[in-house]
C-alpha cells in the first residue's frame, strides 16, 4: 500500500530538486548575463559579448560607416573592400570583397566581433566563423529607423551605449525636422534612375524611395514588386514623371540622362528637371543618408518651382 | 529545284515575320489597341503614342529582327563550314572576344557607343586570332579550326569570369545583362539590316557550292569547287554577321544553333533555301522572343536570351522527336 506513497514522495522530492537546480541555473545565468553586452541582430539572434568588443572586423562598407558613427572606428582591425568612408577607413587593412571574403585572414586577426551585412555577405561562408566561436553580428538596415538602431546596437556591443543613443537621437532629430519641413510640400512625380544600362529604378521598399517620399515626392515605380526592378524606357515615358533623378560624381554631367532628351514631350524634359545627385550620400543606409535626403529634398524643391 | 518550291516557304516565313513585327510593335508595357498602333504607323495617333511606337518599339523590333537573322544565317554557315551539327555562331570564340571587349569598356566606366565599338573590336580580334592560329605551320582543316576556336572560346570565358570577379557589385547588372543577350541597348538597326541583306545576296549564288561542300571537301573538290577559298569566305562572312549581331545585342544564345536545324528538319538541306529562310525565321523568332521579354513581367524587363531558350528548346525537341 505504501509503495505508491513512497514513490509519490520520491517523485515530488525529485521534482523539487530539478526545480531548484533549474532556478539556480537560471539565477546564475541572469547574474552572469548581467555583465554581458547583448543585442538582437538582423537574423533575430541574441548576440552577447562578455566584454566590450576591442577587435572588430567589418565586412561591408556600410557596416564600416555605421561602426565609425557608433564611435567604434578605432576598434576596427580590418574592413572589406570599397570601405571608403570616413576617410580613415581607407587606410585600414582589407579582408577581401564583401562577397568573396578571405576567411583565413579574418580568423588570423582574432576578432572578438565581426559585423556582417545581410545583402552582401554569404551566410554559408560566415556560418564557418560562427562555428569556430567568432561572434558574427548581422546588420540589415532597410528603413530609416534601422540606421539609428544599428548604431545603437554597435555602440552597445562596444560598451558605449550612451554615445550611440546620443548620435542616433541626433540622426532621428535631423530626419524629423526634414520631414516636418517637407510635410506639406506639393507632391511631385519622381523617377529615380539607379542604373542606365540596363535601366533600373527602385520600388517603395528601397531607402531612396523612402527619401523621395519624405521630401514630398511620389516615386512613379513605387508599386513594382521587386526592390530594384529593371524597367523599359517605354514605362518611363508612359509614367511621364515631373522629375528624373540619377546619381553621379559630377552634378553637371547629364550624360547618364542623355537618352531622355530624345523625348521632348516628357514633363521632366520640357521643364528641364533632369538632376544628378551626389552618389555617395544615397548609396548606403548610414547617417550620410540624412545629408543625401536633404540634398534630394532641395533638388525636388528646385523642380517644384518650375512646375 | 523549281522556283515555286523555294519561294513558297520563303513567302510563308516572310509573312510570319511581318505578323511577328506587327505584334511586337503593338504590345508593350503601356497598353495600346491594334487599331491605334496601325493609326500611328500610318501617321496618326497622339504624340505619346507616336513616341512609344516610332521611337521605342519600331527601332527595337527591327534590331531584334536583324540580330536574329544575322545569328541564324551565321549559324547555318558555321554548320556547313565545320560540318558539325553542334556548331553555332559563337563556337569559335567570337562572342567571347566581343564580351571581353564590351566588359572591359564597362569596367572602365564608359557606356553607349564605346561599349559597342569595343565589342566589335573584340569580336574581330577573336576572329583574326583563330584565323591565324588555325593556320599554324601545318595544313588547315575544319577540325583544326574547330579545336582552335573552342580552346580560344574557353580562354575568353576565363577572362570574362576574371573581369566579373574584379568588378564592384554595383556595376555587375549591366555586365550580366550584356552577357545574357539583351536588346535594350541596341542602337539604330539600319547598318545591321543592310549587312544582313548584303550577305544574303552574296551567299545566294554560292548556294550550289555550299551544298556540295556540306557533303564533304573531297567531293566538293572532285566536283570542281575550290574548297579553301570558299571555306575562308564562309568563315569571314559568318564572323562579320556574328560580330554585327553581338555588337547590337550581346550574346543572345540559341537562335544561331537551333533555327538552322529547325529549318533543315522542315525544309531539307538545300543551302539556297536554308540561308534566306534562316534570315527570316531567325529574325521572326527573335522579334517574338523580345516582345515576350518586354511584356511578361511588364513594366519590368527580362533579357531576351532567356526567352529564346525557353521557347526554342521545346520546339526544337518536338521537331527532332517527330523527324524520321
Amino acid at each position: 500500500m505504501d509503495r505508491p506513497g513512497n514513490l509519490r514522495t520520491a517523485r515530488v522530492f525529485g521534482k523539487k530538486i530539478v526545480l531548484t537546480v533549474v532556478a539556480l541555473v537560471l539565477l546564475a545565468t541572469r547574474v552572469w548575463a548581467g555583465a554581458e553586452l547583448c543585442a538582437h541582430d538582423a537574423l533575430e539572434r541574441q548576440q552577447c559579448l562578455a566584454s566590450p568588443a576591442q577587435r572588430i572586423v567589418s565586412l561591408s562598407p556600410g557596416a564600416t560607416e555605421l561602426l565609425f558613427s557608433a564611435g567604434a572606428g578605432d576598434r576596427i582591425v580590418a574592413v572589406s573592400a570599397w570601405s571608403d568612408y570616413p576617410p580613415e577607413a581607407v587606410t585600414l587593412p582589407q579582408v577581401g570583397d564583401s562577397n568573396r571574403l578571405d576567411l583565413e585572414a579574418i580568423v588570423a586577426l582574432q576578432p572578438d566581433l565581426v559585423v556582417a551585412w545581410i545583402d552582401g555577405n554569404s551566410r554559408a561562408q560566415l556560418q564557418k566563423l560562427s562555428a569556430i566561436g567568432i561572434n558574427v553580428f548581422w546588420l540589415a538596415p532597410r528603413r530609416f529607423e534601422d540606421i539609428g538602431l544599428a548604431v545603437e546596437q554597435l555602440a552597445l556591443l562596444t560598451g558605449q551605449s550612451e554615445l550611440g543613443r546620443q548620435r542616433a537621437a541626433d540622426f532621428r532629430q535631423g530626419l524629423s525636422e526634414l520631414q516636418a519641413e517637407y510635410a506639406d510640400a506639393r507632391p511631385i512625380r519622381v523617377f529615380f534612375q539607379i542604373w542606365d544600362q540596363p535601366l533600373m529604378t527602385v520600388n517603395r521598399e528601397e531607402l531612396i524611395s523612402k527619401a523621395i517620399t519624405l521630401c514630398g515626392g511620389v516615386n512613379v515605380f513605387a508599386d513594382l514588386p521587386r526592390l530594384v526592378p529593371r524597367i523599359s524606357a517605354e514605362a518611363v515615358v508612359t509614367a511621364n514623371p515631373d522629375v528624373i533623378v540619377t546619381s553621379g560624381e559630377d552634378s553637371s554631367d547629364l550624360s547618364g540622362l542623355a537618352r531622355w532628351q530624345q523625348f521632348p514631350e516628357l514633363a521632366a524634359v520640357k521643364s528641364e528637371n533632369l538632376f544628378v545627385e551626389p552618389p555617395s550620400l544615397l548609396a548606403r543606409p548610414t547617417f550620410r543618408m540624412l545629408d543625401g535626403t536633404r540634398h534630394l529634398c532641395e533638388t525636388l524643391e528646385r523642380a517644384r518651382a518650375t512646375l | 529545284m523549281p522556283l515555286s518550291s523555294t519561294l513558297r516557304p520563303l513567302l510563308v516565313l516572310a509573312l510570319i515575320s511581318i505578323v511577328a513585327m506587327v505584334i511586337s510593335v503593338s504590345i508593350g508595357s503601356s497598353a495600346m489597341e491594334l487599331g491605334q498602333t496601325l493609326a500611328v504607323l500610318t501617321g496618326g495617333g497622339t504624340e505619346l503614342q507616336q513616341t512609344l511606337i516610332l521611337d521605342l518599339r519600331l527601332p527595337r523590333t527591327l534590331s531584334a529582327f536583324a540580330t536574329g537573322g544575322l545569328l541564324a544565317v551565321a549559324g547555318a554557315l558555321m554548320q556547313v563550314l565545320l560540318r558539325n551539327p553542334l556548331a553555332d555562331p559563337y563556337v569559335l570564340g567570337l562572342s567571347g572576344g566581343a564580351a571581353v571587349g564590351a566588359l572591359l569598356a564597362m569596367l572602365a566606366g564608359v557606356a553607349g557607343f564605346v561599349v559597342s565599338g569595343s565589342a566589335f573590336a573584340g569580336a574581330m580580334l577573336a576572329t583574326l586570332l583563330v584565323f591565324g592560329l588555325a593556320h599554324g605551320t601545318g595544313s588547315w582543316t575544319p577540325s583544326r579550326l574547330l579545336l582552335t576556336g573552342v580552346v580560344m572560346a574557353s580562354g575568353w570565358g576565363a577572362l570574362i569570369t576574371l573581369i566579373l570577379a574584379m568588378t564592384p557589385a554595383s556595376r555587375l547588372p549591366g555586365m550580366l545583362y550584356w552577357l545574357m543577350g539583351d536588346l535594350s541597348h541596341a542602337g539604330t538597326p539600319g547598318p545591321a539590316l543592310i549587312i544582313l541583306v548584303l550577305v544574303c545576296l552574296l551567299v545566294f549564288p554560292l548556294g550550289r557550292s555550299l551544298n556540295v561542300l556540306a557533303r564533304g571537301p573531297m567531293q566538293a573538290a572532285a566536283l570542281g569547287v575550290s574548297v579553301r577559298p570558299l571555306e575562308w569566305l564562309i568563315y569571314l562572312l559568318a564572323s562579320i554577321l556574328t560580330a554585327t549581331a553581338v555588337t547590337m545585342a550581346g550574346s543572345v544564345g540559341f537562335v544561331g544553333l537551333v533555327v538552322p536545324h529547325m529549318l533543315r528538319l522542315v525544309l531539307g538541306n538545300d543551302q539556297r533555301l536554308i540561308l534566306p529562310a534562316c534570315a527570316l525565321a531567325g529574325g521572326g523568332l527573335l522579334v517574338l522572343a523580345d516582345a515576350l521579354a518586354r511584356v511578361v513581367i511588364a513594366p519590368e524587363q527580362l533579357p531576351v536570351g532567356v526567352i529564346t531558350a525557353l521557347v526554342g528548346v521545346p520546339t526544337f525537341l518536338y521537331l527532332l522527336y517527330r523527324s524520321r
